[in-house]
């Protein structure tokens, strides 16, 4: 449990830095942007919403910045996040339509990715030396591609020219939203695209750190050991796979960020409903409260799913539950 | 002790010329005996003319150089060298798990599966296909690493990896079966069987090396290899996995194979000892002999180096210099630089394995051929006590 | 000090031509240019010909011309960006191994929770802050990224600090009484070296991603060219959508090259790092000529006979015993 914990406190300081970081950047950048934000609305909303988003931002100006910071904590555990001033709407429940998009989109294709890329790996890294190898290059290609360049040219040949897919949006506009077959089918069908996207971006990252590590496992007396015992291939294999793909799950917190930083641009790329979709064009109006709201969103959803990536390194690694135990 | 092992292990580079008049007729004899021996009889494993490169083409390094080594049924063979003498390897090669860019260059390594009414099974490992191999492996051939943590699989609890091997090998057995034989086979090692339940890093150095020991004996093998299996260990630990194992030799019969490079170690587990080093055999003896009266300096070196088991204490002399380069071995004699009783043709010619007539131990050394006229200085003319036939005595009295 | 020698693999000698390549058009690109990228004088979205390479945008400006000028823009902020996290690294990560103690607790307290935080969204907020006027200042830009790019490096570059401490270069000079700063320059930090070029490489790939990303939502300055500016008209004016592949393929394939040639790189300091990545030393043409397999698998040593060279023990070194 020992480890869990500490894990726990971790996140739970990045939380806290993620939201004083927010609180601060507004009262500390230059150009102060909020009292020009609040100077371009006046006359536009009502002074009530101006209220409300000042209130998000933690108060009146005349107050000290240690009480407007408390107000700003208060507030964010009532779960306010202030009001978007271009949808004019409580920023919580704006995202809250927009995040299981994305965490449907990413998530799907996180573990698709992950798994893929493993598999691969651990192929690519046993046979190493064979043709296959001719296939890194290409790999290490599509790796250094960004995630929404390689979206827009699917989308231009496999949507826009060949009609494989459907072009835009998460779902047919002719079908009414709920739990039914044809509504689930096109959901399905329209999310191939981008997550095909965002699987080819990431896959080649999981291949090659895979590749490595098994090269590493294999050179280790276990794995001869397997072979002397005279187990069938497969077996031996999965040992060495075994073993090699703790470093990856280990390094999963970290890929998680990266993997959601890229997948957000996709979201743009394919009109996709989701935070990414909803945060760029609250930069491009700049809707700060927005802007803020998902990016506290982003954060936390990002560090749940690091947690879970933990968890499941505890249940893979006995070694790291023994010092646990101690 | 098992004297007929040595039997035929005279000169058998059956490639090289002869080497000296008075073994040209020994080499004969086992040319001969090569062609005629289709039929292996008491003899598990015969590994003739063995060569072992380090790399390929310009590059390559001989690691293991045209070496014969052999043994019968339920006896036990020990291979001592420093480390870097090939003897490792040596046997890595022969059971085919040596690692690129290991290659074997020459050499058959005959392996005895046994007979039935069809005759006897015989197979070599140097051409065998990969499932002729992996049906062979453990089942007939074990093997026990230095270190059992690494040789373990870390994230993979003990009783699974029992259940994995038996698995494999004994598709009769049920589950449970092969439960309760994981069970006896920790037993056997005095380990407890909730040792099963258990990952391989939360046991101690000593009760991962049973556990290995208790792996290696699961299908019954013919033959087990020990790699150093007590070099990581403390000498406590050490003794006691060395009486346990020869407690278990006795009671299942399997030959071994035993590496170490502690020879005095050896005198007092093995049957016949060979020496290695830098990659060619030097001395091939039976323990006793070996121990009471070595004949050739670097043996006499290694006993040297380390305490006897039992018997007094004595100085410790050890070896001056290091173990030699492969890659730029010394011309002659690869010993001579750090032989005390170099001669001088030992730089230029290189001493052939030399059987020392009639007594059935062989030696490389140039001391030890009778033409060239050299006294054999006293610490390598010593008598065995017990078993030096009157034939070896006049040799030596001769030479 | 182990000798840097980067193995030369045909991996990385593609690398290093690759970003050679970009590397000159970085310093050459806006001199080579044959039109201004801003000059809107030419027939709007001109597919590719002999005037126009690349074809033109829906504001007729020649996209070769926008390729050639905004690598300048997109190559200097990575450098600024992969220059700054990696020194910001290489202090925190060898203090932090280094003193150890609460120093390290505190450092490695700080980039692991730079690490759990998302870099792009904590990026784009701080961006959308910034005013117009720093936006287009490389600088400014490339010091942002590196702050949320630093924090990888410095983690790997504590791990191997705190195995060299006990090294006995450093004990000895730590006995000698040599000042604990000077230790960490002269005698730490060179032994470091193949890590921290990894790991520059690696901010240098991360801050090109980060950079075009946010140019491509429209966070940098649009009076800067870059790669990342060039993808944002095109996605804004339609093009993925038109069939005007012209305008986005050429800086998309940009980033994608510089990134790939980092990566390549990436490869041969790899398998410097790590000996065991290494290849067993010889091309598959070679393997064959020697009759060897084309991949040497585990527990089946290969037996190749007519590598077998002359036994030490030769007919010459024996002659004189022979009668």
């Amino acid at each position: 449990m020992r480890l869990i914990v500490r894990r726990l406190a971790l996140y739970a300081l990045t939380a806290w830095v993620a939201i004083t970081v927010n609180f601060l950047l507004p009262h500390f950048m230059p150009g102060n942007p909020i009292q020009t934000m609040i100077g371009k609305l006046t006359g536009q909303v009502t002074a009530q919403e101006i209220n409300a988003i000042r209130l998000s931002f933690g108060g009146g100006l005349n107050q000290s910045l240690i009480s407007q910071y408390f107000t700003y904590i208060g507030q964010l555990a009532h779960g306010n996040l202030g009001v978007s001033i271009t949808l004019s709407a409580p920023v919580s429940s704006i995202v809250s339509t927009a995040i299981p998009w994305t965490i449907g989109l990413i998530g799907i294709s996180t573990i698709i990715s992950f798994f893929v890329g493993t598999v691969c790996g651990a192929l690519l890294g046993w046979t190493r030396g064979s043709r296959l190898d001719s296939f890194i290059p290409t790999a290490t290609f599509f790796q250094a591609i960004p995630y929404f360049f390689l979206a827009t040219v699917m989308l231009l040949v496999f949507a826009s020219n060949l009609h494989w897919f459907p072009v835009l949006g998460a779902y047919s506009q002719n079908l009414q939203p709920g739990w039914h077959w044809a509504f689930v089918a096109s959901l399905l069908r329209y999310a191939e695209l981008p997550v095909i996207s965002i699987v080819l971006g990431s896959v080649a990252g999981w291949m090659l750190g895979m590749r490595n590590m098994m090269i590493t496992m294999v050179a280790e007396d276990f794995v001869l050991m397997a072979i002397a015992m005279g187990l069938p291939k497969r077996k031996v294999i999965m040992a060495a796979a075994r073993n090699a793909v703790l470093p990856s799950i280990a390094n999963l917190s970290l890929a998680i960020g990266l993997v959601v930083s890229g997948a957000l641009l996709v979201e743009l790329v394919f009109n996709y409903p989701g935070v990414g979709d909803l945060l760029l064009n609250a930069v491009q109006s700049q809707d700060y409260p927005l802007i803020q709201g998902i990016f506290l969103v982003i954060t936390l959803t990002v560090l749940g799913a690091n947690l879970l990536a933990d968890l499941v390194y505890l249940w893979l690694d006995p070694r790291t539950r023994t010092e646990v135990a101690q | 002790m098992t004297t007929e092992s040595t039997e035929v292990g005279g000169v058998v580079k059956s490639d090289t010329p002869p080497a000296a008049p008075s073994t040209d007729t020994t080499r004969q004899v086992v040319a001969s005996t090569i062609a005629n021996e289709g039929a292996m009889g008491e003899r598990i494993l015969d590994v003739r003319n063995f060569s072992v490169d380090y790399g390929w083409g310009e590059g390559a390094v001989r690691a293991v150089d045209s070496v014969d080594v052999h043994l019968d049924r339920s006896t036990v063979l020990g291979i001592a060298g420093e480390s870097g003498s090939g003897k490792s390897t040596l046997v890595y090669a022969i059971t085919r798990l040596l690692r690129a860019p290991g290659v074997i260059t020459s050499g058959e390594a005959r392996f005895n599966l046994g007979s039935n009414e069809d005759g006897e099974h015989v197979i070599d490992l140097v051409t065998a296909s990969e499932a002729e191999l992996r049906s062979l492996r453990w089942s007939s051939i074990s093997i026990v690493l230095q270190s059992a943590l690494s040789a373990l699989n870390p994230v993979v609890r003990v009783g699974a990896q029992f259940e994995q091997v038996l698995k494999t090998h004994r598709h009769d057995m049920s589950k449970v079966e092969r439960r309760a034989r994981a069970a006896e086979l920790l037993g056997m090692v005095d380990l407890n069987e909730d040792r099963l339940d258990r990952f391989p890093h939360e046991l101690s150095g000593g009760q991962r090396q049973r556990i290995m020991i208790a792996l290696a004996l699961a299908l019954d093998p013919q033959l087990v290899i020990m790699d150093e299996p007590t070099t990581a260990l403390d000498v406590v630990t050490q003794r006691e996995i060395i009486s346990e194992l020869f407690e278990l030799r006795s009671r299942f019969g399997f030959a071994m194979i035993f590496i170490t490079h502690d020879l005095s170690l050896l005198t007092e587990l093995a049957d016949e000892i060979v020496v290695m080093y830098a990659g060619a055999l030097v001395e091939r003896a039976t323990a006793r002999e070996l121990y009471e009266a070595p004949r050739h300096p670097y043996t006499l070196g290694l006993l040297d180096s380390f305490p006897p088991m039992h018997g007094e204490r004595t100085e410790l002399s050890g070896i001056p210099g290091s173990p030699p380069d492969l890659a730029h071995l010394p011309t002659g004699c690869s010993f001579h630089p750090r032989c005390p009783f170099a001669l001088a043709r030992c730089a230029n010619e290189t001493p052939p394995l030399i059987e020392i007539e009639g007594s059935g131990r062989s030696v490389a050394c140039w001391l030890h051929v009778g033409d060239d006229g050299a006294a054999v200085p006293v610490e390598l003319n010593r008598v065995s006590t017990s078993i030096a036939s009157p034939s070896e005595r006049v040799t030596e009295v001769s030479s | 000090m182990r000798k840097l020698r980067v193995p030369r693999s045909p991996k990385v000698i593609l690398g290093l031509i690759i970003l050679g390549f970009f590397g000159l058009l970085m310093i050459f690109g806006p001199y080579l240019a044959p039109y201004s990228p801003d000059n809107t004088s030419f027939a709007p979205l001109l597919t590719p010909s002999a005037h126009h390479w690349f074809g033109t945008t829906s504001l007729g400006q020649d996209i070769f011309s926008q390729t050639l000028v905004g690598a300048r823009a997109t190559m200097v902020v990575a450098l600024v960006a992969g220059l700054a996290a990696t020194m910001l690294s290489m202090i925190v990560g060898i203090s932090a191994g280094y003193i150890g103690g609460i120093t390290d607790d505190g450092l490695s307290l700080t980039s692991n929770v730079f690490l759990a935080l998302p870099g792009l969204p904590l990026l784009i907020v701080i961006d959308s802050y910034l005013p117009v006027n720093s936006r287009s200042n490389s600088l400014v830009i490339g010091l942002i990224i590196a702050l949320t790019g630093w924090a990888w490096g410095a983690r790997v570059l504590r791990a191997q600090t705190m195995s060299l401490r006990n090294r006995d270069f450093v004990e000895s000079a730590r006995i000698i009484g040599e000042k604990r700063i000077r230790i960490m320059l002269s005698e730490v930090a060179p032994n470091l070296l193949p890590i921290l070029a990894s790991s520059f490489l690696f901010t240098i790939l991360y801050s090109i991603g980060a950079y075009v990303t946010l140019a491509y939502i429209g966070l940098t300055s649009t009076s800067v060219w870059n790669w990342g500016t060039m993808l944002f008209w095109a996605q804004a004016n339609n093009a993925p959508l038109s069939g005007e592949w012209y305008w986005f393929v050429p800086p998309g394939i940009c980033i994608a090259l510089v990134g790939t040639s980092l990566a390549l790189l990436n490869f041969g300091i790899d398998e410097f790092i790590n000996p065991r990545l290494r290849a067993g030393g010889l091309s598959g043409r070679q393997r064959r000529r020697l009759g060897l397999p084309r991949r040497q698998r585990l527990g089946l040593t290969s037996v190749n006979r007519t590598a077998s060279r002359t036994p030490r023990l030769s007919p010459t070194t024996s002659n004189s015993v022979s009668p």
